[in-house]
């Protein structure tokens, strides 16, 4: 019996002049791994405008109806983003959400990403509604060249759709 | 035709001769994709993505015999080419191949050369879900491209086509089914194509660009994302619509139509087919006319005047004060103090509670559906009595039968009528079209009369003496006066009639001729006819008897009445002289012409007024209405009627409330519930219901008076009160909610499997009732026709010019406000003839005073060609223009003088 104590204590003994496997959360983090699915970001092209166009693709994808997108039309002298198109309202609702990252793989822009932030607690539900505001990167925070498609290079101008009669 | 027997992939099945090869697929169960193909217009072949391959039995040159092979079977020659299905008409024995590896591998390359021109920009795109060359490129396309992605001809984008249509010309892949809807359906031209290779490209040809009605349909039918609307532009994916079945209340066609919402938000409004009502179409009223139910000036709770100011109140207070008020001024001056007006676009349930709350409540027969200005002709009775019968409908018209369509302009007064007239010309019925003017209808009349000004009386009795003079008398129901109208009709000669109408002999002659060999006979007849009195539409009535087709199911008279309900008015009885069903009263009430004055003098005191607006045009009833005692106004808006109220009640729209409408052709359609009320506003229907129930609370403690028993009123639901009609209204038997869900026999109705290729995107498939068709009264023999000729009075006044009212279909309707048809709405003018012009020297925009007994109004004019001399034509309704200041019935003789400014 006195043995088993002894080997017991051995092992605490061994323990602890290893380093320990806990870290001090929240005081210390842990690093995620880089594919870790956290809270989502709202990207931008590295002009400084957003990448979402507003497309809802990713409510679509979305299993768990976390998303709302509510589409408008670009102010062609303001834009919001490339193209046509922009998300005039863009929500996630964190409760709902399961963070199995298929609204990324939808995004045709890369705009939605799932990063690695993961504190993610609210007080009452309401505040569980992340908005667009809270999502967006800020702008000098962009990365990447819009693709040619949304690019206004190389139009040809569209002659007017009525000829003098 | 003759069948035919045809084999595709294998499946042996006979299909009608000069079907083509798509369609006979079709009936097979077999898909062909096609992009320019449609199945309500002819084939093009201009997309080649329908390309299969057929093959005909070889004939033995001798013998013009086929060929048999050693087995005894038809030896196939293959065509050595491809064909485009949609243009190759089925032949006996024809083998259709559309599997085969020549055949995928064409359609890969029509595909991948579609494609290389195409942005792909579906994320961004409003077609995308609902895009054929989505779909198809999915189902037979390749899953890469050769072409260089970034080596795309790209263009700026969007290009308005109108105000109303944007193109976008990346997406165009050309296959012209917009031009060829608008030339061949819409009969307005107003597309083309303009450039050459690359730079092909639609255009519009009309100034205002893209002039037509029925514009929207382009965006349903367009196989890409390249005509979009911009009433729907970026609003919502497709795919989060929640369609919601309802019926169009702006016309007394009835299209059946779809709400899509997203949540409480009204996206788009798209069509659902009805073959029998609006096939797959939906003119651009009822598409884009449809932004009222969510416009920021919208009633949200009851308001009670208090001294100058409407105030808040709540609903109990508001209807208690109504019960109470009500009830005092029947008690102190009897039931007929008390008058009401209900809108003909309120429906059947608002309409039948409404006349029994007065009939049976407050003992009064003050009721009517109109405003009551002075140009509102006499109500139609006649539409509904000689109706079309329980198996009318109008697609089926074609070979041998005729329509027509007399005093009316169907493009202002049922847009969707145009189509569905063309439609039969184009499956061979005759349309015959006479009126006062050039409508648009004419140019696809198979016969035109234009008569003059006051001759479209003898127009019709020219008509009646050559059917008496060729068929002789075939009266075949109930009538009077078949003696009198001989007698009258001898006395004429057809050259003294010719003279009168100032139509030639001739053409009557072939009217005539066409209409007394008729299988089916529609007569249509509108506002320009009914203003002539109701003479000529016993006219009409007489000439549906004489030829024969009186009393039979699939003829009658269809009248073109203003809001989409007045025949459901009629019929439920919102008239001071009828009860529901036509039942003549023996001491009629005053119809709301004759309120205005009775408010004056103080007969009546009291009004209720849902859903009409009678202060926005009528200075007289503005007068009556100040000094009423209770003035109380149901509606969607703080109109002008309603700021002289006493109680304001907040209606909901018909997009927040169930109820069934009956169209002009008398077909009860049932519209469901898209979104909950706005603010507190609430059903008409409830808003009756509850204040009879109030009444009959007070009747209970002074018993012994009225009818009505005191739980009459407790109805839950819309369907209740519509189950009552059923049982109570005459003609209405049967038409329960319930019934009217039903969408006729299974696979008689709805769509083959396939089909989707041809309707992806365009419309929705009608799964929740195609309504029902009420008899009409002649049919089971209760009315007479009344076949004595009447005069019309001609006007004791000597001023040379006839004043009419113009319906238009962008008229003043206070219900297309929000929406981007507001800009369509013109300015007020006055049309005049350009000889009456010239002999005043009056000038385009040149400001005029119109002088009648009545009184005067100015105007600037227009000169137009297409009026008739003699004529001057003022839109009705259009706000701003008080017509009833110069309008002394529904015909008014003026003095035109130009005024120097």
């Amino acid at each position: 019996m006195l043995g088993e104590l002894f080997k017991g204590l051995g092992t605490t003994l061994r323990y602890i002049f290893k380093p320990p496997v806990t870290v001090q959360y929240p005081e210390v983090k842990r690093p995620v791994r880089e594919r870790f699915r956290g809270r989502h970001e709202l990207k931008r092209f590295a002009d400084g405008t957003e990448r979402c166009i507003g497309c809802s693709l990713c409510a679509a994808a979305c299993p768990a109806d976390a998303i709302l997108v509510v589409p408008a039309e670009n102010d062609p002298d303001n834009p919001v983003s490339h193209g046509e198109r922009y998300a005039a309202v863009y929500e996630i609702n964190m409760l709902r959400c399961i963070f199995c990252g298929y609204c990324e793989d939808a995004c045709p822009t890369n705009a939605i990403v799932l990063e690695h932030q993961y504190e993610l607690s609210f007080y009452d539900r309401r505040a569980s509604i992340y908005t667009k505001e809270m999502l967006l990167v800020p702008p000098d925070r962009g990365h990447g060249d819009p693709p040619p498609i949304l690019r206004e290079l190389q139009r040809r101008p569209s002659p007017p759709a009525q000829i003098d009669l | 035709m003759a069948d035919v027997t045809i084999t595709v992939d294998g499946v042996t099945l006979k299909v009608p001769a000069g079907t083509n090869v798509v369609d006979a697929a079709r009936m097979a169960q077999i898909a062909i994709p096609v992009f320019c193909y449609h199945p309500r217009m002819k084939p093009v072949g201009m997309c080649r993505m329908c390309l299969v391959q057929i093959g005909t039995p070889k004939l033995d040159p001798a013998t013009r015999q086929p060929l048999l092979d050693d087995a005894g079977k038809p030896v196939i020659a293959m065509l050595p080419k491809l064909q485009t299905g949609c243009t190759t008409p089925v032949s006996e024995g024809m083998v259709i191949n559309t599997q085969s590896p020549e055949v995928k591998f064409a359609q890969r390359g029509v595909l991948e050369f579609l494609l290389t021109s195409h942005p792909l920009d579906c994320p961004v795109c409003d077609k995308g879900g609902e895009c054929p060359l989505q779909n198809l490129t999915m189902a037979w396309g390749p899953a890469t491209s050769r072409f260089d992605y970034t080596d795309k001809v790209h263009f700026e984008k969007p290009v308005p086509l109108g105000d109303l249509i944007l193109l976008d010309r990346e997406r165009c892949i050309l296959c012209s089914r917009c031009v060829r809807f608008q030339d061949e359906l819409a009969d307005d031209p107003v597309l083309g194509f303009d450039h050459r290779g690359r730079n092909w490209m639609i255009i519009s040809r009309s100034d205002p660009p893209f002039d037509s009605k029925f514009s929207g349909n382009t965006t349903d039918i367009c196989p890409v994302g390249a005509l979009t609307s911009s009433d729907f532009r970026f609003r919502a994916r497709v795919w989060e619509l929640r369609p919601v079945p309802a019926v169009c209340t702006f016309c007394p066609v009835g299209c059946n139509m779809t709400l899509d919402m997203r949540h409480e938000r009204l996206m788009r409004v798209m069509p659902r087919e009805n073959a029998a009502v609006n096939d797959i179409w939906l003119c651009d009223k009822g598409r884009y006319g449809h932004r009222f139910f969510e416009h920021e000036s919208r009633l949200t709770t009851p308001l009670i005047r208090r001294g100058e100011h409407l105030v808040e109140a709540s609903w109990e207070e508001a209807l208690g004060l109504v019960a109470e008020q009500l009830e005092a001024v029947r008690r102190a001056r009897g039931g007929a103090a008390i008058a009401g007006l209900a809108a003909p676009r309120l429906s059947n349930e608002d309409l039948y509670l409404f006349q029994k709350l007065f009939r049976e409540h407050l003992e009064s027969n003050n009721l009517d559906h109109l405003p009551g200005a002075p140009g509102e002709p006499a109500h139609d009775d006649l539409g509904a009595l000689l109706g079309v019968g329980r198996d009318a409908n109008l697609m089926d018209l074609g070979a041998g039968d005729v329509a027509l369509v007399l005093g009316a302009d169907p493009e202002e007064e049922a847009p969707l009528y145009v189509l569905r007239l063309r439609s039969a010309v184009q499956q061979g019925a005759h349309l015959i079209v006479a009126n006062l003017r050039p409508t648009k209808l004419e140019r696809s009349a198979t016969l035109a009369a234009r008569y003059l000004p006051g001759g479209e009386l003898a127009f019709l009795h020219g008509l009646l003496r050559e059917l008496l003079a060729t068929g002789g008398g075939r009266v075949t129901v109930k009538s009077n006066g078949f003696d009198e109208l001989k007698r009258v009709l001898n006395d004429t000669t057809a050259e003294q009639i010719a003279e009168r109408s100032g139509v030639a002999v001739e053409t009557i002659g072939a009217a005539a001729r066409a209409i007394g060999e008729a299988r089916r006979l529609v007569i249509i007849y509108g506002a320009e006819a009914r203003s002539a009195g109701p003479a000529l539409v016993e006219a009409l009535g007489a000439l549906l008897a004489l030829s024969g087709k009186a009393g039979q199911s699939h003829s009658g008279l269809i009248a073109l009445l203003p809001g989409g309900n007045s025949r459901g008015a009629l019929d439920m009885g919102v008239r001071p002289d009828a009860r529901p069903g036509y039942a003549p009263l023996a001491r009629p009430g005053l119809g709301a012409r004759d309120l205005w004055p009775a408010m004056r003098d103080g007969r009546v005191r009291a009004v209720w007024i849902a859903g009409l607006d009678p202060a926005a045009s009528l200075p007289a009833a503005r007068a009556a209405l100040a000094e009423a005692e209770l003035v109380v106004v149901q509606d969607l808006f703080l109109t002008a009627t309603a700021r002289l109220a006493h109680v304001v009640l907040p209606a909901a729209s018909v997009a927040e409330r169930e109820g069934t409408y009956t169209t002009a052709e008398r077909r009860v359609q049932r519209s469901r519930q898209a979104r909950g009320p706005v603010g507190h506003s609430r059903p008409d229907w409830q808003i009756f219901a509850e204040v009879g129930r109030a009444l009959s609370a007070r009747a209970g403690e002074a018993p012994a008076r009225g009818t009505a028993s005191s739980d009459a009123w407790n109805y839950l639901s819309a369907a209740e009160v519509a189950a009552e009609i059923a049982e109570r209204v005459p003609g209405y038997a049967g038409v329960t909610y319930s019934a009217l869900a039903a969408t006729g026999k299974p696979g008689a109705w709805g769509r083959q499997a396939n089909e989707a290729i041809f309707y992806d995107g365009t419309n929705y498939e009608n799964t929740e009732g195609v309504g029902i068709k009420l008899p009409a009264p002649i049919e089971t023999g209760a009315v007479s026709v009344n076949l004595v000729p009447r005069p019309i009075p001609a006007p004791a006044d000597d001023r040379p010019l006839l004043l009419l009212s113009q319906p238009l279909a962008y008229g003043g309707d206070p219900l297309l406000r929000g929406s981007k048809l507001e800009q369509h709405i013109p300015a007020p003018y006055v049309a005049l003839n350009v000889t009456d012009a010239d002999r005043r020297n009056i000038h385009f925009g040149d400001l005029v005073r119109l002088d009648s007994a009545a009184g005067s109004l100015t105007l600037p004019a227009r000169v137009v060609a297409d009026v008739p001399p003699g004529v001057v034509l003022v839109p009705s309704d259009l706000p701003g223009v008080e017509l009833a200041a110069v309008q002394t019935g529904p015909r008014t003789r003026v003095h035109l003088v130009k005024l120097v400014v």
